[in-house]
């Protein structure tokens, strides 16, 4: 019978990932009604500094295949030994970053056990069957964040997957004395991959390009005073933005026309957009979708603008930035 | 060189909510556009057969007005198409839809190289890619910036990626799929002449029937998962007034800018 | 004396227009808007502003309207840069026929008798150089002014709900009117989502292609039909223009630039009521923001551009949308008193409301706040369609 709350311990050059230790917090919760153990696979070329995390952590069970080999992004051995590992421990619950890397890995792993994934949670709540038994209630958001559902694995399919947002749950705290037991799967072996990582460069900071920037820092007209734009020039650099404008900022020439947002212009879909006296007209609420800060500094309190953004601020935008950049 | 491109139809609007009384999606428009990450992944197509040569046949599972998704991806330059529309794989979770864009590949022909965009504007698992890619049991590179591809090496394309402040150039043999990001490049735009072009390009139909798929395979009845409820937020997207002086609002929005960027 | 209450749905380019010049009876009205989004952010906002002299839109017959459009609009942009958002581009109007070409001789005299420059240019070369892009193959002439360009509806409505404001008057974005209280067939008053009521003397109905919905609250059987007014943004070979691009108008269709691209629109008044690819009766909350075009359209437009502006038929299609225009079976609007007693409209602008607007919606102001009718009202008056 299946049993356990299995985390990802998903690593990078040999140390835990932050995503993962929230995670440990998330399956305590579950715990707390299910009273199964908390378990861990690890599956990384230095597993050392993990394990003795984990352990730190109060994760109970630790299950470790020693790579080997840095097996960064490959994809297909990592997750054709991960579901072996699976199949070995049984859990009733997998618990994964929902990071690029918990994503792909696990995808392939779902299709190798003929069990789901669900992706990108933000809540997982433990529901009781009429049998007494339990199942994760799986919340996540769908339609930019319009709309939540709960999805549930299907009876039948074990173990419930599901990758969890970063940031969602807070990071279990650590503390000596931990009495994990370790286990190391020496059977298990990260077969060869078609895959390679042939350079490693530093990823340089393209803030010029506006449409895959994180960050974008958006002005309207009341940047159009003064010498307010020197000012969002200097915040856009600090926060690691690119800079898009309304129609007033491109026909005053201030940024050229494909930085201009909204419907005349581009859709944008930051992670991140701080916008700067915007009265929010259509052709500009329009065209920036699915962001997941929004923040809109504007002196009108009833300016459009705050109807679509996650936080407002009623004040002049010269005060918030020279404070800002003073900071 | 072949390939193909996986594209999904999704809502040119987010703007969805639920009905409290039935807890229904009521959608602001039905209108679908070709996802916006799938357009990068097209851009990639189209550069790499002027390149290289060979055709670049683009894939969707949907409803039988996903034509118009890939009546508009053929206007970009896509040569051909396919459309799996049936009643019996409608509503599956990334697992069945995996298998079902997997099964039309391979029955469609053989493909060097299989694209598609990273995320979904809708959904945004990321996950179907990876599927897709493991029952095919080709390599997959995931959240590209561009691709590569070097003659004298053939067998393998090389995808360049972000990962931890670093930037990877990830050598893959082929076949293989690579996803994009969003942003990853400046997708061409379609002409009107392009357009009109577009409506009398090839599109294959194919129903279950034609993949031969058992039925406990896909759609509703092969997915693992299932949705069992849907709420909205708690909060509507109203903003959270802040307040204090302006030294005060700075902070806090520092901590937000920072919050946001740590997750 | 006590103040008249008035109520205004809809915070379009109408109902801030009529909100403005209400407010000008000097504190002898208490206004209010309602808008159930944003201001001048439906409709409007997917106007292409093309208020310009010697277009044909709106037929010389009301020269006045569309000359006290153009100039509200250039004295708001002169009080504050930005605040109409005018793109003086010059207009560029092709006679392809005779009949055409006299409209625009017409249009010509109007605007130099008002003081303004335009010339009919007959040398082709001259017209080339004006639009390099243009085919001049079939055309007779072209009338051109320097003088005009295009406005932007959304940041004059906005003008206008401030000027409204800063007067005393009061906006509320984000509720929507839910019924319109009539008693004795006579309004007196409206409630609304938020679960207020308030009381008026006047309610006025400037919901454009709503109105039939906003109608229905008092029993009212409003008697316009959506035309679709389908728009394309084109990004020209080689990505941008090395000239102005001018508001170029043609019969069938109507072009001018945004940004570095290129808007592209039907022409209103070449929308056929009977066709059911033209008009219809839809619902304007399910209209996206963007997309939503028909095929048909790519065809028409290609035709089009093939034959008349050959040099950008191969841009490259940015983003279009869809818009529902509101028309009175005879394309003009309806405006004033209707059969309940309070209950007044100011509605079914078609194409033309921001030309048409400051007129209208000041005629409406002087026969709200003092019972004068004028010529204006009585044309576009609403038992003319009974």
């Amino acid at each position: 019978m299946a049993n356990g709350i299995c985390v990802y311990a998903e690593s990078y050059k040999g140390k835990l990932e932050p995503a993962a230790v929230e995670l440990v917090s998330a399956a305590k919760e579950i715990k707390k009604t299910t009273g199964e153990k908390i378990q861990a696979i690890v599956l990384a070329e230095e597993t050392d500094d993990i394990v003795s995390r984990l352990d730190k952590l109060g994760v109970e069970e630790i299950y470790v295949v020693r790579a080997g080999r840095d097996c960064s992004q490959q994809d297909d051995a990592v997750s054709k030994a991960v579901a072996e590992m699976l199949k070995k421990i049984d859990p009733s619950s997998v618990l994964i970053p929902a990071t690029p890397e918990g994503r792909s890995i696990f995808s392939r792993v779902a299709m190798k056990l003929g069990c789901g994934l669900t992706a990108d949670c933000t809540e997982v709540l433990v529901g009781t069957k009429e049998d007494g038994s339990y199942y994760i209630r799986q919340n996540k958001p769908s339609f930019g964040e319009n709309v939540f559902v709960t999805i549930i694995t299907r009876d039948g399919f074990y173990p419930q997957m599901m990758t969890i947002r970063p940031g969602v749950y807070t990071a279990q705290e650590e503390a000596e004395g931990g009495q994990a037991k370790v286990e190391y799967f020496e059977d298990i072996e990260v077969g060869s991959s078609k895959i390679e990582i042939i350079e490693e460069a530093e990823a340089e900071n393209e803030t010029g390009s506006i449409l895959g920037a994180e960050v974008v820092v958006v002005g309207g007209r009341g940047v159009l005073e003064d010498d307010n734009f020197a000012l969002l020039e200097k915040f856009a650099e600090k926060v690691g933005g690119a800079i898009g404008g309304t129609r007033p900022m491109v026909d005053s020439e201030m940024i050229p026309f494909n930085h201009q947002i909204g419907q005349t212009g581009l859709t944008i879909r930051p992670k991140i957009c701080i916008s700067f006296g915007v009265s929010g007209a259509i052709q500009h609420t329009e065209g920036i979708k699915d962001t997941k800060l929004f923040v809109a500094v504007n002196t009108d309190e009833d300016a459009a603008i705050f109807g679509v953004a996650d936080y407002g601020i009623t004040a002049d935008l010269k005060d918030v930035l020279e404070n800002y950049l003073a900071l | 060189m072949n390939i193909a491109v996986l594209i999904k139809q999704v809502p040119v609007s987010n703007d969805v909510s639920v009905d409290p009384d039935t807890h229904a999606l009521v959608r602001a428009s039905s209108e679908g556009m070709v996802n916006p990450a799938d357009l990068n992944a097209i851009e990639e197509a189209m550069l790499l057969k002027e390149q290289t040569g060979g055709k670049v046949v683009v894939f969707t599972m949907g409803p039988p007005d996903a034509e118009k998704a890939l009546r508009d991806a053929m206007a970009l330059g896509c040569d051909e198409s396919c459309l799996v529309t049936d009643r019996a794989v409608a509503g599956g979770d990334t697992v069945a839809t995996a298998k079902v864009l997997a099964a039309a590949i391979r029955k469609y022909g053989e493909f060097d190289l299989i694209l598609g965009g990273a995320l979904s504007a809708d959904g945004a698992t990321g996950q179907v890619g990876a599927m897709v890619a493991e029952c095919l049991d080709i390599p997959h590179v995931v959240e590209a910036q561009g691709i590569r591809y070097d003659e004298a090496r053939a067998g393998g394309i090389v995808a360049v990626k972000k990962f931890h402040d670093k930037k990877l150039s990830i050598r893959c043999a082929l076949p293989a799929m690579i996803s994009f990001n969003f942003g990853c490049n400046e997708p061409r735009l379609a002409t009107l002449r392009s357009k009109r072009a577009a409506k009398t390009k090839p599109l294959a139909i194919y129903t279950n029937a034609d993949l031969g798929l058992p039925l406990e395979e896909v759609g509703i009845a092969g997915s693992p998962t299932t949705v069992v409820d849907s709420f909205s937020p708690k909060a509507g997207r109203k903003a959270a007034m802040l307040e204090g002086t302006a030294a005060e609002l700075a902070k806090k929005l520092k901590d937000l800018i920072e919050e946001e960027k740590g997750k | 004396m006590a103040k008249k209450k008035i109520g205004i749905i809809g915070g379009g380019i109408s109902g801030t227009a009529l909100g403005y010049h209400l407010s000008l009876y000097d504190g002898e009205a208490e206004v209010i808007v309602f808008e159930k989004d944003t201001i001048g952010g439906a409709s409007t906002a997917k106007s292409a502003g093309t208020v310009c002299l010697f277009d044909d839109s709106l037929k010389n017959r009301y020269w006045d309207v569309r000359l006290y459009g153009f100039e509200s609009y250039l004295k708001m942009e002169a009080e504050e840069k930005g605040s109409a958002g005018f793109d003086k581009t010059g207009t560029l109007v092709v006679a392809t026929n005779e009949e055409v070409e006299k409209v625009i001789k017409t249009g010509i005299a109007l605007a130099k008798a008002a003081g303004y420059t335009g010339e009919y240019i007959t040398d082709k070369d001259r017209i080339k150089e004006i639009l390099p892009d243009i085919s001049t193959d079939n055309i007779l002439g072209a009338g051109y002014t320097a003088d005009d360009g295009y406005f932007d509806g959304t940041m004059i409505s906005n003008t206008y709900a401030k000027k409204f404001q800063k007067n005393g008057g009061v906006v509320k974005t984000g509720v929507k009117v839910t019924e319109v209280v009539v008693e004795d067939k006579k309004v007196k008053g409206l409630k609304t989502d938020d679960g207020a009521e308030y009381e008026f003397d006047v309610v006025v109905d400037c919901t454009g292609p709503w109105s039939k919905f906003t109608g229905e609250m008092v029993g009212l059987d409003v008697p316009i039909w959506h035309t679709k007014a389908e728009a394309f943004f084109l990004c020209p070979p080689g990505k941008k223009l090395d000239y102005t691009f001018p508001v170029l108008k043609y019969p069938e269709f109507y072009g001018l630039r945004a940004g570095d691209n290129i808007f592209i629109c039907k022409s209103h008044l070449s929308m056929d009521l009977s066709n059911p690819m033209h008009a219809g009766q839809w619902d304007p909350d399910k209209l996206p923001a963007t997309g939503g075009t028909d095929d048909y359209f790519i065809d028409f437009l290609l035709d089009q551009l093939e034959a008349k502006v050959p040099g950008i038929v191969d841009s490259g299609l940015v983003s279009s949308w869809l818009s529902y225009r509101a028309e009175p079976k005879d394309f003009w609007p309806i405006l004033g008193e209707t059969p309940v007693e309070g209950y007044l409209l100011s509605t079914g602008y078609g194409g033309n409301g921001v030309i048409e607007a400051p007129a209208a919606t000041r005629d409406l102001a002087k026969l709200i706040m003092r019972g004068e009718s004028t010529p204006l009202l009585e044309n576009w008056a609403f038992k003319r369609l009974l």
